[in-house]
């Protein structure tokens, strides 16, 4: 039975506390998950833990493993447990593999007595990556790898050296349901081979599949604490409760999808878009064929499916901003003129990089004529503050941003709005209150949607019209 | 420092003596208080011959670099823009002038007019030139136009003129003017390449190159003929590095 225990764990840059938490304890046998939006801490935390925390902020505390104290402030003390005791997988796992190196030679390098016994450490990696039914990729280059695939190699990585406390990081971003459960089944697994377990998330559904111990974290502090399935049921602090509220499924809107009305479009209304046999192949590999739909005024429309099957192809097919292979695309007279929009994943990319949002913002208002004042009303509406605008794109948070970008698109009062997984990368909170601004403004403005995503209560909750699109080429369309 | 070069370059030949105004009475005369830099072997003023040649190599490398970035960087843009033929095209005629050295073109240029006139030299270097302009530009225009915020932009129906002035120049301006930076060096070096090995300018014109060779034969008696004119290609040089640097890091 091991146990890990930080005791006035603090992390401050100046005078700031980024994170400060009194006593945390992990045993074996059970996961702990740290919950929370971004800008909680809780990823500072896991690198105070690891000692990759950077030097421009400070570091108190102590930390007992097995007995073992260590002062959290010296930060090369436990460097020489990385990968044997401690290991972290990291965020953005795609980011985090070489490039350069094949999928099982850097999962090799993890194993113990690679330096002096080569050959069984690349046997070893080849077990490690065959019982995550990655045998097949191991002669393969990390680009070729979907976000569910780098993600089980970088924990292949991250495991091989035998570490009993496995540090998780954000491990959900962009990854699709049925990823995240191979990964929650693997973390699980993690658990009951009796390693210690640190999950750090915003992503509700793994923590409740990993049950054990939820600690809620808001503005450094831990504001709830207790057994995952009791906090996530019946949450007491008022924070956790605007959480866990928070999850798509349990949305209470205005404008929320109804089973039981009818759609608010006209099904007589001309289809602003109207696609016909499209089929759209990159090399050998076939994404789609024969997908026809027509979206009218209002409507409201979910691509749906798991990552790499092409819905955002699709979705720009239908924007006209990709050729298909085959079959045709037509817009109609009122979707010209800049009334086709698009919102993207990274809100970030989609601002000229250098350029002030003013500027940004001023351009859009010249060329189209738009009444003055409509930014700064707009912006208001969105809740956003009107000094934002005199900042950079890269100076913005995600969820601002996105906001900004939404409108940006209304400016020019579109027919239809295309939202690329525009908040996939968004905390719970943060999609929340994205999604609200979206669709109330499409609701007030009568705008229909184009909505890709991979989360399906996100697809369920807004949209009236469903096309799932699978691994199969053929998809369903569900009216 | 660049200041007191540019400043030296401009302001010098209009207050200094005429440089080919010769007096042999003063062959070879050392340096003195009125004469900071001596005289050379027609007994002209080393430091009237050195403002004028400091002037020429200046003014000559801003023309050329100039040139090259105007050219490169508009065929650089255009190739990204339109791609397909155009940029094969302008691909095409890029890579004739990779494949040469540029020293060899610029001599070819400097032999084809055999009284080494400035316009030879002008047009060579340029046309040595442009090419880099061309590549990095095009590399990082079709990434820009590329990117979500390009096509954004193309949703809104910003224009063109959008495009050019709030994606490309912003993201191009730091690479440009730290290549016209390396580019003012290597024009200036070159010009004076040449005419060290007597193949650019002709004398008595005052060139910094023409005036390491023309102080030469005299290292033993004169030194400061020779070593005068590489001292100022010498922080020229170190100057514009220094500004490039200073150009990456902000």
């Amino acid at each position: 039975m091991s146990l890990l225990e930080l005791r006035d764990l603090a992390v401050r840059h100046g005078d700031t506390a980024l994170v400060d938490v009194a006593d945390i304890s992990v045993k074996s046998g059970q996961a702990l998950t740290i919950v929370g939006e971004s800008g909680s801490g809780k990823s500072l935390l896991a690198h105070a833990v690891m000692g990759t925390i950077t030097t421009g902020l400070a570091v108190e505390g102590t930390m007992s493993l097995d007995g073992v104290h260590y002062d959290l402030a010296d930060r090369a003390n436990r460097k020489h447990h990385w990968g044997r005791e401690l290991a972290l997988l990291p965020q953005e796992p795609a980011l985090a593999l070489d490039p350069t190196m094949r999928v099982r030679d850097q999962v090799a390098e993890g194993a113990p007595g690679f330096r002096s016994r080569r050959k069984a450490a690349l046997r070893r990696a080849e077990d490690t990556l065959g019982r995550l039914n990655l045998g097949h990729a191991a002669r393969a280059w990390p680009h070729t790898l979907s976000g569910g695939m780098a993600q089980r190699v970088a924990y292949a990585a991250a495991t091989i050296g035998g570490a009993r406390v496995l540090i998780v990081d954000e491990p959900t971003k962009g990854l699709d349901r049925d990823s995240l459960d191979q990964l929650a089944d693997l973390l699980t697994e993690h658990v009951a081979t009796g390693g210690l377990l640190i999950t750090i998330t915003h992503d509700l559904h793994l923590a409740r599949k990993l049950g054990g111990e939820l600690l809620v974290m808001r503005d450094a502090i831990i504001v709830e604490r207790g057994p995952a399935d009791r906090v996530l049921t019946t949450p007491e602090h008022d924070y956790t409760r605007r959480l866990v509220a928070a999850e798509p499924s349990r949305w209470q809107y205005e404008w929320l999808a109804s089973p039981l009305a009818d759609a608010t479009a006209d099904p007589a209304a001309e289809p602003l878009v109207a696609a016909e046999k499209l089929a759209k192949s990159y090399g050998d590999t076939e994404l789609f064929r024969d997908i026809s739909l027509e979206i009218r005024p209002g409507e409201r429309w979910a691509l749906a499916g798991p990552s790499g099957v092409g819905k955002t192809t699709l979705g720009n097919l239908l924007l006209r901003l990709g050729a298909p292979d085959e079959g045709t695309v037509r817009h109609h007279n009122a979707v010209a003129g800049g009334r086709l929009q698009k919102l993207y994943q990274d809100p970030a990319l989609s601002f000229p990089a250098r350029v002030r949002l003013t500027d940004a913002m001023r351009d859009i208002v010249r060329r189209h004529g738009v009444p003055p004042g409509r930014v700064e009303s707009l912006m208001a509406t969105l809740g956003l503050p009107e000094s934002l605008l005199h900042r950079l794109p890269g100076q913005v948070s995600g969820g601002e941003l996105q906001r900004l970008a939404i409108v940006r698109a209304m400016l020019l009062e579109p027919a239809l709005v295309f939202a690329d997984e525009a908040t996939s990368r968004l905390d719970l909170l943060t999609q929340e209150r994205t999604m609200d601004c979206l669709m109330s403004e499409l609701t007030r403005t009568g705008c229909a949607l184009l909505l890709v995503t991979h989360d399906r209560e996100l697809a369920t909750a807004v949209a009236d019209h469903h096309l799932r699109l699978d691994q199969a080429v053929h998809p369903v369309a569900v009216p | 420092m660049l200041v007191v070069i540019a400043a030296f370059a401009i302001i010098g030949p209009l207050i200094l003596p005429d440089p080919a105004a010769q007096d042999l009475g003063r062959y070879l005369e050392a340096p003195s208080a009125s004469e900071p830099l001596g005289r050379d072997d027609y007994g002209r003023s080393v430091l009237a011959r050195l403002a004028h040649a400091t002037r020429l190599s200046l003014v000559f490398a801003a023309l050329c670099v100039g040139t090259a970035l105007v050219l490169g960087t508009s065929a650089g843009i255009a190739s990204a823009w339109f791609g397909g033929w155009a940029d094969a095209a302008l691909r095409g005629i890029s890579e004739v002038f990779v494949a040469l050295p540029a020293l060899l073109v610029v001599l070819l240029f400097a032999a084809l007019a055999a009284d080494g006139s400035l316009w030879t030299l002008y047009i060579g270097l340029a046309l040595v030139q442009w090419v880099e302009y061309f590549r990095v530009v095009r590399a990082r225009s079709s990434l820009v136009l590329g990117s979500p915020a390009v096509e954004a932009a193309s949703l809104l129906r910003l224009g063109p003129v959008h495009v050019l002035r709030r994606h490309l120049w912003p993201e191009l301006r730091p690479l440009v003017t730290t290549l016209a930076a390396l580019g003012m060096v290597t024009c200036i070096l070159a010009v004076s390449t040449l005419g060290f090995i007597k193949v650019g300018l002709r004398p008595p014109r005052a060139e910094l190159g023409l005036m390491v060779t023309e102080g030469f034969p005299f290292y033993d008696v004169a030194p400061w003929m020779s070593v005068a004119p590489v001292a100022v290609l010498f922080l020229i040089t170190a100057c514009f590095l220094g500004l490039r640097r200073s150009e990456v890091t902000t």
